[in-house]
């Protein structure tokens, strides 16, 4: 896969996780296991057809995958693309930590030198 | 954890007014994030910061002052495309918020904007993380940089 193909699937995973009605329903197929359109919709104040398309774009980005149930489809998380998404923002945190831990010791080596 | 958030929390053994000092100067910035930091610490200021060599494959980058209210209080916006106001969805608004706590400060950094920003701005963030690798790189410049400090009354 070339480099500029794996940046858009990376743009869209990101904006997939962005909406808050895919957060959670990515919440409830990690609590349930699985799931459908249908019996997701009656945990959620949005429609089955919503449901629908919201899960097609959690599938296009294969945060979840789909096995054929009846006239439905059920959907499962991989677990290992929501990792990768997860970790991505894990390590702005961690670039923060040690910004962090400069300002502290630049802070209070200032704070002691006024102190002696 | 919220997607698109960033939130961390340091106790600091220094007053509110070092520390915001430290947080919002351009002085001390370049001590502890960019090699270079250029603009006026009050609201609306605009200027850049600069992540290596100006002019020699670094990387400049906008910022913009969105709130000084000292020592309580320090914001800003950055990576929005030069000459472009900085608002949501083109930057990334970092806030730290001090509390007075037992003698010293309670810093807290919040860093948003990622969700309207998309997944390349993550990346973008990850690289400045390189910049100064850890206390291999900073302890040596802490030591000098200690040793020039004034004493103030």
């Amino acid at each position: 896969m070339s480099e500029a193909v794996l940046e858009r699937i990376d743009d869209d995973l990101w904006s997939a996780i962005g909406d808050p009605t895919r957060r959670r329903i990515l919440d409830l197929l990690l609590v349930d296991g699985d799931g459908t359109a249908t019996t997701l919709s009656e945990q959620l104040p949005v429609t089955r057809q919503a449901v629908a398309k919201h899960l097609g774009v959690l599938d296009r980005v294969a945060l979840v995958w789909a096995t054929p149930a009846g006239r439905e489809k059920r959907y499962r998380v991989d677990d290992a693309q929501l990792a990768r998404a997860a970790a991505q923002l894990a390590s702005v945190g961690s670039a923060w930590d040690a910004r962090l831990q400069r300002i502290k010791q630049i802070a209070e080596a200032i704070q002691r030198s006024q102190e002696d | 954890m919220e997607f698109g958030t960033v939130e961390r929390e340091i106790y600091v053994e220094a007053s509110p007014e070092v520390v915001f000092e430290v947080v919002s100067s351009p002085k001390h910035l370049e001590r502890w994030w960019p090699d270079e930091a250029r603009y006026e610490p009050v609201p609306g200021s605009t200027g850049e910061i600069v992540f290596g060599e100006r002019g020699g494959g670094g990387a400049v980058v906008q910022f913009t002052v969105v709130d000084a209210q000292p020592p309580r209080t320090f914001s800003f916006r950055w990576t929005q495309p030069a000459g472009e106001p900085p608002v949501d969805g083109n930057s990334l608004l970092v806030t730290f918020d001090l509390t007075p706590s037992g003698g010293g400060t309670l810093l807290k950094m919040t860093e948003s904007g990622f969700r309207e920003m998309g997944w390349e701005i993550a990346v973008l963030e990850q690289q400045y993380q390189d910049h100064v690798t850890g206390w291999d790189f900073y302890l040596p410049r802490l030591a000098s940089y200690v040793a020039t400090l004034e004493v103030r009354p």
